[in-house]
């Protein structure tokens, strides 16, 4: 794409069916969290 | 729900429920803020005399395609799932164990009134650590990987018991299969060779507590006769982390209505040689003189963005350092389900008082209305774990329509308990410092995807 960069590929979306099987997370953060199957 | 925002020169969309995230130039960024409102002619006619026709064909043409993709304006198809996922029983997965309600300093921010524990000091004994262990083993179903954190007070205080119980674990790791993941949080007072060797060879992580400049860290962490600790501490803390290979560690400050340029702690913390870095804010009484105000926010926000430009300006001459607020993993984050569901307190983890009363976690330690129970009897309160349990995103009015509801979970329960009275609300201060850290931090990963395109 010319105007766009997209800086990822994990879509949330692709999760639903593979996830829900983690650490507890405090304010590692949920959004620095690495998820344990993804190791 | 997309959310777009410019930081530090990057024009950044966020497509909330994909997770997706573009930079964009200008012709996109317009066309995106228009697109649901309007159609494509009248886009068209919009921004026809800002740009012009090819360009703006080729704009659309790209955010159609993205949309096409489900990686912009994807829908929110998750509430039932998440429900149904909270429903699922849960294991205990953590520990926080308050080894010592004592402490050799008098923070004057410390939820435990200065060290003083409303006037009930008590160390826990090894046998009611022992039996706090032995629940987390007895509940945690199939689960291998278990965590203990060691917290006060001050740790070090009781550190035999300490030393003791890591030795338990080790020993009943073998025989239950499991693996106990050790950490403990210090104000370093007490930190010597002897600490440093036992914390480098059993902690998978510590804590060090430590404000950022002298005059910061004295003014709010003194000693009880009224001096401060920086000087005593700080080539101690140096020492330890570098013992650590400046990994497996955080040194961690608070910062007030008193610092509120704690960027400058920030820095200075990285100054001194320190490579993971975590600043918070204070979490106290709307009475404290340090509280943090709503009219400090906007000064707060700018500090963030000034730390955000600063740190990936010394990433472009190496001299990186992490801070924890933000840390973000675009790539191997967790599933929607962890993300939409909470932290986990008062159903995967508990905080453990020297007595072996069972709470939701440290922060409610005291509050006698949300003891669950005791490391003997296990949880009795189940209300209250159901109540904990409920607490997710979709149960929150406000978190519903956030972009950074993804990245933050909900925000934590015991702060929304502490303004509102009801851990289903949101601490709206915190709500507004945490979006600005999401949007630093996708910024710097926007800013290191730039320069390594550049090499």
């Amino acid at each position: 794409m010319k105007h766009v960069k997209t800086l990822n590929t994990k879509r949330l979306q692709n999760t639903v069916k593979k996830g829900g099987c983690c650490q507890t997370s405090c304010q590692c953060t949920v959004g620095n969290q690495t998820c344990e199957q993804s190791k | 729900m997309v959310h777009q925002y410019k930081n530090n020169g990057y024009n950044i969309i966020l497509d909330v429920n994909s997770g997706a995230i573009h930079v964009v130039d200008d012709v996109v960024y317009d066309v995106v803020a228009l697109w649901e409102k309007s159609d494509k002619s009248c886009i068209f006619e919009k921004l026809s005399d800002k740009y012009d026709k090819k360009e703006l064909e080729e704009a659309i043409e790209e955010v159609a395609a993205l949309e096409a993709r489900e990686e912009l304006f994807t829908k929110d198809e998750y509430q039932d799932y998440v429900m149904e996922f909270k429903n699922r029983p849960t294991v205990v997965k953590a520990l926080c164990l308050h080894i010592a309600h004592d402490c050799n300093l008098a923070c004057r921010y410390c939820f435990a009134e200065e060290g003083e524990y409303h006037g009930k000091r008590a160390l826990m004994s090894f046998e009611v650590g022992k039996a706090a262990l032995d629940f987390l083993i007895a509940n945690s179903g199939s689960r291998r990987n278990l965590e203990v954190d060691f917290f006060g007070g001050e740790p070090t205080l009781n550190f035999q018991v300490v030393k003791d119980l890591v030795a338990y674990g080790r020993e009943q790791e073998k025989i239950h299969n499991k693996n106990f993941r050790f950490t403990l949080t210090t104000n370093g007072v007490l930190l010597n060779e002897e600490i440093m060797e036992f914390a480098n060879r059993e902690m998978a992580n510590v804590v060090l507590s430590i404000d950022g400049r002298k005059e910061v860290n004295d003014k709010m962490r003194p000693f009880r006769n009224g001096t401060g600790s920086y000087d005593l501490i700080v080539p101690k803390f140096q020492k330890f982390a570098d013992s650590r290979n400046q990994t497996n560690y955080y040194v961690r400050g608070t910062f007030t209505h008193h610092n509120l340029d704690f960027s400058k702690d920030v820095l200075h913390l990285a100054d001194l040689g320190f490579k993971q870095v975590s600043v918070e804010p204070v979490v106290a009484q709307e009475t404290d003189d340090y509280a943090i105000r709503k009219e400090d926010v906007p000064v707060i926000l700018e500090e963030y963005d000034k730390l955000a430009a600063e740190m990936a300006d010394r990433h472009q001459r190496g001299e990186d350092f992490t801070f924890f607020h933000f840390m973000i993993d675009l790539e191997g984050g967790p599933c929607v389900a962890k993300r939409l569901s909470g932290c986990g307190s008062g159903t995967e983890y508990l905080a453990v008082t020297p007595w072996g009363d069972l709470y939701p976690c440290h922060q409610f330690v005291g509050k006698e209305e949300f003891c669950m129970g005791n490391v003997t009897d296990g949880v009795t309160r189940t209300d209250i774990r159901e109540q904990f349990k409920s607490c997710n995103v979709y149960a929150k009015e406000k978190c519903r329509e956030c972009f950074a509801r993804f990245y933050c979970s909900g925000g934590c329960a015991a702060n929304s308990y502490n303004f509102h009275g009801d851990i289903h609300s949101a601490y709206e201060i915190g709500c507004e410092l945490q979006k600005k850290r999401v949007e630093c931090a996708i910024m710097l990963k926007a800013a290191e995807a730039e320069r390594s395109k550049e090499r």
